[in-house]
């Protein structure tokens, strides 16, 4: 229940339900109830539709390295935005936020995407049709 | 001789000016002198609304037609059922140019072409004033047919299959909006400045309601987005998570 409360907590907070206004509702694919926040480097970068997906390598506390799936927004939409290919690089350092895969593999929706310096780069589709 | 040449040319440059529409928010129009709706637009809204997908007001739902078909489909926990497009499903109309996505509108004076982003639908509706066709088989988007009444564009859609209303799940998972296989609607389009289409949405759907609704929208014009047009968007390329089974990397 308190898991619950924090998710949709999380939601209105950080509209982090966003991946539901693409191309499909997240909660198809996600489960709203795992927040994952993980920090590691970029290390691939899929600009398809009907979402981009980007992966991360994140150390584990032993030592292991997991490499996280996330997807974002349509490409188009990013583009709308001014946010390219380019605005997100194999090596960048990332701290990312947002909800598991329901089949509980290491993939998520990469709603917030935060630079060491603070900058938030395409927010899967945080403020969609406020910021177009 | 010279002074009446440099008087006609200022007689009739001042004519031609007259004509040319002289404010940004003239209405543009084709040819054949009907209002022109192309261009780029954002998705249909409620005016001076912001955010991303429209719905239906509950508020102006009219009674339900007592031993009617459903409205609210039960969820089910089957992602095929309940989110089919995760599936790359279609999301039928009015669903699909109701989301957060732009819509180019072309037209001539014997067909009007709406195409939204997301998935590029296209509605091809002819302008015509011809009657829908007779026996048809029902589809996700329908079968539009358009006339005008002055200045205003009414188009016509019928021969639905039942399918989701809209995307109001996205707000509340628990209700899912269906419309029936009776599911008819009345657009009303009125171009009332450059920048602004009045869209009047008319729902009929006798097998549920006791009567039709109307929502008043609007379309908002976005010249920027003429330069680039619409995206691509297809849902196979990369659907790497349908249901919540991922693909492995």
């Amino acid at each position: 229940m308190k898991t619950r409360f924090f998710a949709w907590l999380s939601i209105f907070l950080f509209g982090t339900v966003a991946p539901a206004l693409a191309h499909h509702s997240a909660i198809a694919e996600y489960d709203l109830e795992k927040p994952v926040k993980v920090s590691g480097t970029v290390t691939r970068v899929e600009w398809t539709n009907p979402h981009i997906w980007f992966y991360v390598d994140v150390k584990n506390v032993d030592g292991t390295v997991t490499n996280w799936g996330f997807s974002g927004a349509p490409p188009g939409v990013l583009q709308r935005r001014g946010i390219s290919r380019g605005s997100l690089k194999p090596g960048d350092q990332v701290i990312v936020q947002g909800f598991r895969a329901k089949d509980g593999s290491f993939n998520g929706s990469g709603d917030t995407v935060t630079f060491p310096d603070g900058r938030r780069v395409f927010t899967a589709m945080e403020g969609l049709g406020q910021q177009r | 001789m010279k002074r009446v040449v440099v008087l006609l040319f200022i007689a009739l440059a001042t004519a031609v000016s007259a004509q040319t529409p002289s404010t940004s928010t003239a209405v543009p129009r084709t040819g054949d002198g009907k209002p022109d709706f192309s261009g780029m637009w954002d998705n249909p809204k409620p005016p001076g609304a912001r955010g991303p997908a429209t719905v239906f007001d509950r508020a102006k739902f009219p009674p339900f037609k007592q031993g009617g078909e459903p409205f609210y489909e039960p969820r089910t926990g089957d992602p095929r059922h309940d989110e089919p497009r995760a599936f790359c499903m279609p999301s039928g109309f009015p669903s699909a140019f109701l989301g957060p996505y732009p819509v180019q509108m072309i037209q001539n004076a014997r067909t009007l072409v709406m195409v939204t982003e997301f998935m590029r639908v296209a509605r091809i509706i002819p302008l015509d004033g011809r009657p829908h066709q007779a026996d048809i088989e029902p589809t996700y988007y329908g079968d539009p047919v358009g006339k005008w009444e002055g200045d205003t564009l009414v188009i016509d859609t019928t021969h639905f299959k039942r399918w989701s209303l809209d995307d109001f799940y996205y707000v509340n998972p628990k209700e899912y909006r269906m419309h029936s296989d009776a599911f008819h609607t009345i657009e009303r389009l009125t171009r009332v400045d450059a920048n602004t289409i009045k869209y009047d949405f008319t729902v009929d759907d006798p097998k549920i309601f006791t009567r039709p609704w109307t929502e008043n929208w609007e379309f908002k014009r976005h010249p920027e987005w003429d330069k680039t047009g619409l995206f691509e968007m297809v849902c196979n390329e990369n659907n790497r998570c349908p249901g919540g089974q991922c693909v492995k990397q």
